[in-house]
């Protein structure tokens, strides 16, 4: 499905990414999981056509067709979801507005007919009883005021609604406490599927208790420096990072977590 | 030696319409004649240092327009309305409420008594020396409103006053309402200005409140006139006791476009809410001067403006709190929040506060910035168009504002009239 080739990407000047390789089949779940400032949000950005970023080399096709040359709301019509590390709130126009807005965009793109505001209103809220968030949640401003977790389920929630083919989800977990997690990772695994690959960003490993991936990548200075099966995310878990080389002051501090 | 200043041309000093009472006559006449030495603003004027240069008078726009003949676009709008075409009132078109606590009259319907008292309270509200564009209207109005509300007076609906003028030749109009707000009555007014016709034209409007104590006065004041109209208005209000003010001006840009705005809070405990959306594009102009005079102690103002700005547009927003050494507990917020759509695009924002009383609470801010691009990026990250988005994050900006207008059928026209101007200011996104 996604096909990365020796991304190489870089923000004013600074080359971030420098040479990542991946290749994520349908149905698949890969974690990518390194320290702080190791480029997973670029990664996650780049795919989903933030142009703060530059890609200075390198390919990524999605089912064949060329990705990077996409506009971001192309590819996110083409069924790319990028859950954010940091959602943005914006005050002004109504979650559910916003979440109307983007379901109708993806369903006339596909040729479908728009959602009116009663059909759309009993899947959303559905969908909020799902993530566990109040439904009165859909009248306030996007994100506005939210805290950490709401955004994290509000993101999930989005995801829920519109079905993506890949959905890219960036440090969901951080933030979270104990039952907001198992809600969050209820909500991924509901996205599990056959025709969907997920590709997980995170810092520590408490996600992949309840998500089971099938890959794991440390990623490290821009590099993908290491993968393998979900068994690497429990060794990093009992090691940290440092017995793969990688400074990280952070994760010592927080593998207890 | 100082150049002489240009003087606003004699030309414009020649009022129409001669069935007026006597008493008006004598007004009109003896204003003209202190407006034969006035200078033309220039950029050295203080209050038009940025809007100056869009004024451009000709002798042939000051013929006042003609009178009689068709209603023009009129808009179909529900309920009370009186239209005036080109400064004069059509009775034909207009409805009115069949109330007796609420009388409506035309200038020219006045017996002399009640003209005289009129007369006595005619531009009351304005300083004439700041708001030298309100003497002109003294000067040359053909035709006018007052509308008295007697105590405890309310009217079940809003009333609507359509303005427009019918510019199939140059010329110029002069509308003017006085509203008379006795204790405790309640009235929503609903301005509207409009246009027809292409030739060049100046509308110089005033519309005057007097809120006696806890009366309740909620005033929507709707520009839409064409690109051929330049339109100086100035709305005036002083406020006794308990009494409540309430404003929202909605304003598309236009050759030229000047409105102000004064409030004196000037009894114990009134208060005002002061609402401003100015939208521009092309080479529009738009400048809002707002005066609030807090004279009594113990009043609140709030007052809220918002600029959007596109193409090569300019907006202006001056916001002038003046709190007098009597009014102790003081309370006044005033939010100046300007949003530029392009490079091209000019605003400038000026708040003034004088403040001589020492027990008062003041806040003030004003921004300009332009569309939040981490914000963009989220919206198309959904799926939503470049364009959509855009105007989700523009609307966002004025929606508080538009959603408070308390009049559904004004809220309508504002949204369509939005939905052209995005259309415009975002064909290339
Ligand atoms: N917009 C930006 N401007 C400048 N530097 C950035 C920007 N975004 C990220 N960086 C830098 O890129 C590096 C990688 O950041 P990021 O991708 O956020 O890492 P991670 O998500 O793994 O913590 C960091 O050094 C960070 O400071
Ligand atoms: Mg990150």
């Amino acid at each position: 499905m996604l096909s990365i080739k020796n991304l190489h990407a870089s923000v004013e000047g600074k080359e971030i990414l420098k040479g990542i390789n991946l290749e994520i089949k349908a149905g698949e779940v890969h974690a990518i999981m390194g320290p702080n400032g190791s480029g997973k949000s670029t990664l996650s950005q780049v795919l989903a056509g933030n142009d703060a970023f530059e890609v200075t080399s390198g390919s990524v096709t999605m089912n064949g067709e060329n990705l990077l040359e996409k506009e971001t709301e192309e590819r996110a019509r083409d069924g790319v979801f990028l859950a954010f590390q940091y959602p943005v709130e914006i005050p002004g126009v109504s979650n559910l507005q916003f979440m109307r807005t983007s379901v109708n965009a993806m369903r006339h793109h596909r040729g479908e007919s728009e959602m009116n505001a009663a059909e759309f209103m009993k899947l959303a809220r559905e969908v909020s009883k799902q993530v566990d968030l109040d439904p009165a949640f859909l009248k306030r401003g996007v994100n506005e005021g939210f805290s950490g977790g709401e955004k994290k389920r509000n993101e999930i929630m989005q995801a829920l609604m519109l079905q993506p083919k890949l959905a890219i989800l960036d440090e969901t977990d951080s933030g979270l406490d104990i039952d907001a997690l198992k809600v969050v990772s209820d909500g991924v695994n509901a996205l599990r599927a056959e025709d969907r690959a997920i590709l997980m960003v995170t810092h520590y490993q408490r996600l992949l208790d309840h998500i089971v991936p099938d890959f794991v990548h440390v990623l490290a200075d821009g590099k993908i420096v290491k993968s393998g099966g979900r068994e690497l995310a429990l060794e990093l878990e009992d090691r940290g990072y440092a017995w793969l080389g990688i400074k990280d002051d952070e994760t010592a501090a927080n593998s207890a977590n | 030696m100082k150049p002489a200043p240009t003087l606003l041309s004699p030309a414009f000093l020649h009022p129409a319409g001669q069935a007026l009472p006597e008493p008006l006559l004598a007004l009109r006449k003896q204003r003209g004649a202190a407006l034969v030495d006035m200078p033309m603003p220039t950029r050295k004027t203080e209050n038009w240092k940025y809007s100056s240069k869009y004024l451009k008078l000709t002798d042939e726009m000051a013929t006042s327009l003609p009178t009689t003949g068709k209603t023009g676009s009129a808009l179909a709008v529900p309920g009370y309305k009186v239209v005036f075409i080109n400064g004069v009132v059509m009775p034909e078109a207009s409805e009115y409420p069949d109330l007796d606590n609420i009388r409506i009259q035309r200038f020219g319907d006045l017996s002399d008594a009640e003209a005289s008292d009129l007369v006595e309270r005619l531009d009351s509200t304005l300083d004439a020396k700041a708001v030298q564009f309100a003497g002109l209207n003294t000067a040359r109005f053909e035709d006018g409103l007052v509308i008295r509300l007697k105590p405890d007076a309310a009217l079940d609906q809003p009333l609507f006053i359509i303005h427009e003028v019918t510019a199939d030749a140059s010329g110029s109009a002069f509308p003017r309402i006085f509203v008379d707000a006795g204790r405790n009555s309640q009235l929503t007014l609903v301005e509207e200005y409009i246009s027809s016709g292409e030739e060049a034209v100046f509308v110089n409007s005033v519309t005057e409140f007097t809120l006696a104590e806890g009366a309740n006065i909620t005033n929507i004041r709707l520009s839409m006139g064409g690109e051929n109209v330049q339109h100086i208005g100035a709305t005036g209000v002083t406020q006794q006791r308990s009494s409540r003010f309430e404003s929202h001006c909605v304003g598309f840009g236009g050759p030229l476009r000047r409105h102000d705005l004064r409030v004196r809070l000037e009894g114990k405990g009134a208060e005002c809410k002061l609402n401003g959306v100015v939208v521009t594009q092309d080479t529009q102009h738009y400048d809002n001067h707002t005066t609030i005079e807090h004279v009594a102690p113990n009043c609140d103002s709030e007052e809220t403006y918002r600029n959007i700005a596109a193409d090569k547009s300019h907006a202006v927003f001056n916001g002038r709190i003046h709190i007098h050494p009597d009014a102790q507990k003081s309370n006044a917020n005033m939010s100046n929040k300007n949003l530029l759509l392009s490079t091209g695009a000019e605003i400038d924002t000026k708040p003034e506060l004088e403040i001589y009383a020492d027990d008062v609470k003041c806040a003030h801010g004003a921004t300009i910035g332009q569309l939040n691009e981490e914000s963009l990026f989220y919206l198309v990250s959904r799926g939503i168009g470049r364009r959509e988005a855009n105007v989700l994050l523009t609307m966002a900006f004025i929606n508080e504002l538009v959603t408070q207008i308390p009049v559904e059928a004004v809220r309508d026209t504002v949204q369509a009239r939005l939905s052209q101007f995005f259309d415009q200011a975002f064909q290339e996104v």
